[in-house]
């Protein structure tokens, strides 16, 4: 809601700074957005007076000026066919710069020398006028400012409205809440409210419909439409709406001055002179006046003339019954509308006028009137016109504005202060609430028909509040009982899974959850997906089903950004459909984590090189996070010959699924080469993928504390030779289960394939450590277990011992 | 050397050797005591004038080492008279620690002045030190996090809640019907009727609600959705929302309770003030405001000239919602509040484009 200082001093005596005013109407609940002094760039446009007016000597179209600006004689060059000797008018003088841009200078028109140039409204910015320098009244004082002159130092206040306060859409409301506080008097646009008969007036109006509960119409003759005057179209514009002619613009002028909408018809078209408020029929059809043809549900209110639409009810006029520069009779209308009903009107047609913004929010039912008397006044003024007498004023069922029991104990409880009834009434009635004590805690407060919004005990404790101001309300803490905050489940493990994945060198992402479709079939083959009926694009039409897309593109923007060496992971939900598209999908939160570039990105190239990391950084960062969750030896790698959704992203050839008790719950390896280029990277990137659901559901190891070893180990290496395609995990599980006593840990220390070594074969080195509980092994006893051990495996891998 | 450097040996005969022996026991008790305090005083003073760490080896196997000179003197305590040896025996201990002592404080002295000499001693102490970088949170959960703390410190459960909601939780149960105005404020995404992407984490208050009697006090902390796209705003972002409810809780308690968290996640000092809002779920409504942190209060474009800026919403909870509920508006009140976590963040850390936040570039992620 926009207004200006002048305007509102037409209906409040204010002389409070307009920043000040500002504040108090922000703490009041109605939020200043802005405060703007208007026209101060016009400062430098000052006054002239043509003296004379000759014409060019080198070209038709140009007058050579001699103009009066603060008693010099100036020589101007105008191309402006009004221009005439006596005329006041605007000048821009060199060195201005116009709203435009257009910097003025002193230069020579056609080889005439001109010192300045007269300007028009829409030079100006302050109108729309193009056809001729602006006309001042000829008893304008030269010797003032053009800002003076033209009445344009004002000051505009842009408000936020809240949507239950549409009585403050208007000038007026905003008025009465200044008079609020400020105690200052109204003058409100005082009218004899007519009784309107309709007995003999020469058209006819018939409301079929509740959801117009009234319908209050006029018939004005001898209209002159034309342009607004001055202190019209500066007021409209200063607000940001365009002048259209008098009748429209007094219109406009009544609803933002009083809040209620009016609607201005051709009567010359309405068939058979008549009004019918109704729904549409099927298949009825209208243009707007904005242009656009719309196509009517049949649940939208219309008014309409014996044949057709003219008009959507509250939200636009038709433009076939438009206002036009020959219309000679106007039928004026002013009513109430049912908010659902505009409402519904309003979003189905995708249309929101000045108009449904007022009416699907609540008017003052008992306003109608009002503004049709002011309206009616205002063409009569500007117009010519003249008002038939009498009109229709079609009533129904009004919602009525209802009084309430107001506790005075509940306010205080509710609010935490301690105020008295007395104190309570006084605010109340500060802003035109009806106040009179029922009993001793109880009073009851009959709001006024335009607070539409105060129906209840509590609305009007929020108004108490507000009138106190929110921040005299004290400060207190409550007194709870103690309870033990329960949180919620898996909030500690996501974010110890998270901490992890830091400390591994992984940064955290967020991405959007909804992704492209297209991209649910590359990540997720067969998954039902939650598609959006509104998306913003096609982008981001349908939630996730897997967190890889959104990381691939994060990876992609980095890559882009030459940021090649990253690790990064993101948790967060992914959306299964269930078919039944009523209900809510089941959401799951996921472990997505990719690797590219330098092994430990960001580390001194000094001390760790420039080595690419592989795929053993990824199964180690996972190797790591299982531990420090303890559960390294609860999940382990799964041959998954299915694919499984979790894994599909990556190549089998150097992918590794795991899970527990038989159920996969995660992969590490490398990402498919087409689905990388699908989604542009050029990169070989290694994942991670987990369904942090799953593996929170998985019990972890308990901690259990194992006495400390009181006797020294020995270490045994040993070298073998076995075939080239021997998987050496494969050797040590198998020295592990061994389950020979002594044998406290196996560890693989050197992989060798080359010279001296045959061909077909590689050479696996391991450590065995051996201990004994209860004392110091000797060489003999640790050499017969390891023989044995060394034997077994060499029996079963086909290996030798490597001897060189 | 004490020994090799008497005069007598060659001169006399077995007599003379005899009495200088008998001479030379107590010559000898009377000069280790001497020579020992001597033998101190030169390595003290030996030591003293050290400047580099390479002098400290040799210092150390001329006098302290298993051959140096005060080993040797030790072993010659033999020598000495019986009756002296305990007085001299304790004197000899005495200097050696004090010796070792002195030598390791000059050690530690020479060390410590090598690690600030950038060259000295052959390594560049100048050159970065050696370590593995860790990743970091994103901002957002970073934010998340401290805005949670501060109210699970005050006692607050935390719950989360689905992000694709019903209708009925996200609007109709907090008030906000179909065709009322308030759902202009909140540009949602439909994924059919009755199901959208929640716009606000309030429906947590009515599941709860739904579930569980009072006392309450609990936060939901989340994504949330809106179709709305630009420089401030991104059609995913964070919400806390949270609420109090129980017998007697009051307008003045909300504004403790949300003084107290604006105070922990900015400054204790900072200045805030309450102004009348309007949201269908609460009655009456606020809008708290912190004294622009950008500005310090004084205006700027951030702030939009006014010194303050929007932080919260909240409110006293409706009857309405409590009647939803089955709660009875008359035993119980409560409030509610909500806050964007991106906002904080990008007041807290002076980010001037929401967008960033999901762009995830590490140049942005790593400033964290």
């Amino acid at each position: 809601m926009k207004f200006t200082l002048s305007w509102l001093k037409e209906y409040i005596d204010v002389a409070i700074e307009p920043q000040v005013l500002a504040d108090h109407l922000t703490m009041l609940g109605l939020e200043v957005d802005s405060v703007d002094r208007l026209n101060e760039h016009l400062a430098p446009i000052a006054l002239a007076r043509i003296e004379d007016v000759q014409p060019h000597p080198d070209a038709d179209k140009l007058t050579v000026c001699s103009a009066n600006v603060n008693g010099e004689i100036l020589q101007v060059v105008c191309g402006a066919p009004n221009a005439r000797a006596g005329m006041i008018t605007a000048i821009a003088l060199p060195g201005t710069t116009l709203p435009s841009g257009m910097k003025i200078k002193k230069s020579k028109v056609r080889g005439v020398k001109s010192a300045g140039m007269f300007c028009s409204e829409i030079e100006l910015g302050i109108g729309d006028d193009q056809s001729g320098i602006i006309d001042l009244p000829a008893d304008t004082d030269i010797n003032g400012t053009f800002i003076q002159a033209m009445d344009l130092d004002d000051t505009l206040i842009e408000v936020d409205l809240t949507p239950n306060r549409p009585d403050c859409a208007s000038v007026v409301g905003i008025a009465r809440e200044i008079a609020g506080f400020t105690g200052a008097k109204m003058h409100l646009p005082v009218k004899q409210i007519p009784v309107l008969s309709n007995a003999n007036v020469p058209f006819t109006v018939k409301v079929e419909d509740a959801a117009c509960p009234r319908y209050t119409a006029r018939l004005l003759k001898n209209v002159t439409v034309g342009p607004s005057p001055w202190w019209l179209r500066k007021r409209l514009v200063a607000v940001g709406l365009r002048p259209v002619n008098n009748v429209v613009d007094i219109t406009n002028l009544v609803m933002l001055g009083m809040g209620q909408p009016l609607h201005a018809f051709d009567f010359a078209k309405l068939k058979d002179s008549a009004i019918v408020v109704r729904t549409a029929r099927k298949g009825e059809s209208i243009e707007t006046l904005d242009g656009g043809k719309r196509d009517l549900d049949e649940d939208m209110l219309l008014i309409c003339d014996s044949e057709k639409p003219v008009a959507v009810a509250g939200v636009m006029g038709g433009a076939n019954s438009e206002v036009s520069d020959s219309t000679t009779e106007i039928l004026l209308e002013s009513a109430y509308f049912d908010p659902i009903s505009i409402r519904r009107t309003a979003r189905r047609l995708n249309m929101s006028t000045d108009a449904s913004y007022r009416f699907e929010r609540g008017i003052d039912p008992e306003g109608t009137q009002k503004a049709m008397e002011r309206a009616v006044e205002l063409l009569v003024d500007i117009a010519g016109a003249e008002v038939v007498e009498d009109g229709y004023d079609v009533c129904g069922d009004l919602p009525l504005s209802v009084c309430i029991n107001l506790r005075v104990s509940r306010t205080n409880s509710l609010l935490g202060i301690n105020l008295t009834a007395v104190q309570i009434t006084k605010y109340l009635q500060d802003i035109e609430l009806a106040v009179s004590q029922k009993d001793d805690d109880t009073l009851t407060v009959c709001p006024p028909s335009f607070r539409v919004d105060l129906e209840r005990e509590v609305d009007l404790i929020e108004e108490v509040a507000r009138l106190e101001g929110y921040n005299d309300i004290p400060t207190s803490h409550p007194t709870v009982p103690l309870t033990f905050s329960e949180q919620q489940h898996g909030r500690d493990f996501h974010d110890q899974v998270a901490t992890i994945m830091c400390t591994l060198g992984f940064y955290e992402t967020i991405t959007y959850s909804f992704i492209s479709e297209k991209l649910i079939d590359m990540f997720t083959p067969g998954q039902d997906s939650v598609k959006l009926m509104n998306p913003l694009s096609e982008d981001q039409a349908v939630m996730r089903t897997s967190l890889l897309p959104g990381l691939l593109d994060s990876a992609r923007r980095n890559l882009n950004q030459q940021n090649t060496d990253f690790r990064l992971f993101e948790t967060g939900k992914v959306f299964l459909a269930d078919s039944d598209v009523t209900v809510q999908p089941t959401e799951k939160i996921h472990l997505c984590a990719v690797m590219n570039g330098r092994r430990h990105p960001g580390a001194e190239e000094l001390y760790f090189g420039m080595d690419s990391g592989d795929f053993f950084d990824m199964k180690g960062s996972v190797e790591q996070l299982l531990r420090e969750l303890r559960l390294d030896g609860i999940v382990s790698t799964i041959d998954s010959e299915q694919s499984n959704p979790l894994c599909s992203a990556f190549d089998p050839a150097l992918s590794v699924a795991f899970g527990a008790n038989g159920t996969v719950i995660g992969g590490y390896g490398r990402i498919e080469k087409n689905i990388l280029m699908a989604n542009e990277i050029k990169h070989e990137l290694l994942g991670l993928y987990i369904d942090l659901d799953a593996l929170l559901a998985l019990q972890s190891q308990a901690k259990q504390f194992k006495s400390l070893p009181k006797f020294p180990s020995v270490r045994r290496d040993v070298a073998l030779l076995v075939p080239d395609g021997t998987p050496a995990g494969d050797i040590i599980e198998a020295v592990k289960e061994s389950k020979e006593k002594l044998m406290e840990n196996v560890a693989i220390f050197d992989i060798y394939q080359g010279k001296s070594i045959k061909a077909g074969y590689k050479s696996v080195a391991f450590s065995v450590l051996y201990r004994s509980p209860t004392k110091t092994l000797k060489d003999k006893q640790v050499d017969k277990v390891h023989t044995k051990i060394v034997n077994r495996i060499i029996d079963r891998f086909n290996g030798t011992l490597r001897t060189d | 050397m004490f020994v090799c450097t008497l005069p007598l040996f060659g001169k006399g005969g077995f007599y003379t050797l005899i009495n200088f022996i008998c001479r030379l026991r107590i010559l000898v008790s009377l000069n280790m005591e001497e020579e020992l305090l001597r033998l101190k005083d030169e390595a003290l003073a030996t030591l003293d004038g050290l400047s580099d760490p390479a002098g400290l080896e040799p210092f150390r196997v001329n006098y302290l080492g298993r051959k140096g000179q005060f080993t040797l003197m030790l072993r010659s305590l033999g020598s000495a008279p019986p009756e002296e040896r305990p007085k001299l025996g304790k004197l000899s201990n005495q200097i050696k620690k004090e010796l070792e002592n002195a030598y390791t404080a000059k050690q530690a002295a020479l060390q410590s002045i090598q690690l600030t000499t950038a060259t000295a001693g052959g390594l560049d102490t100048s050159l970065p030190g050696r370590s593995i970088p860790f990743g970091k949170r994103h901002p957002v959960s970073q934010v998340m996090k401290e805005v949670c703390a501060v109210f699970e410190s005050l006692g607050f459960s935390v719950a989360e809640g689905p992000d694709v909601e019903l209708d009925y939780y996200n609007f109709e149960a907090l008030n906000i019907p179909q065709h009322h105005p308030a759902r202009d404020m909140h540009d949602t995404f439909y994924v059919n009727e009755g199901v959208l992407l929640r716009t606000h984490t309030s429906p947590m208050q009515i599941r709860t609600m739904e579930n569980q009697e009072p006392p309450l006090r609990m936060i939901a902390p989340g994504k949330v959705y809106r179709c709305d796209s630009d420089i401030t705003h991104t059609p995913m972002f964070h919400q806390v929302e949270g609420f109090l409810v129980d017998t007697h809780v009051s307008f003045a308690d909300l504004k403790g309770v949300l003084s107290i968290f604006c105070q922990k996640m900015f400054d204790e000092n900072i200045k805030l003030r309450f102004r009348p809002s309007f949201f269908p779920f609460t009655e009456p409504s606020a809008e708290v405001d912190i004294g622009c942190v950008i500005c310090g209060a004084k205006g700027c474009r951030v702030c939009k000239q006014t010194g303050w800026l929007e932080i919260l919403g909240a409110g006293m909870i409706d009857p309405e919602v409590f009647k939803k509920v089955g709660y009875d508006p008359e035993k119980y009140s409560g409030f509610a509040f909500g806050l964007g976590i991106e906002r904080i963040a990008m007041l807290k850390y002076g980010i001037d484009d929401i967008r960033l936040f999901y762009e995830n570039d590490l140049r942005f992620l790593s400033q964290f």
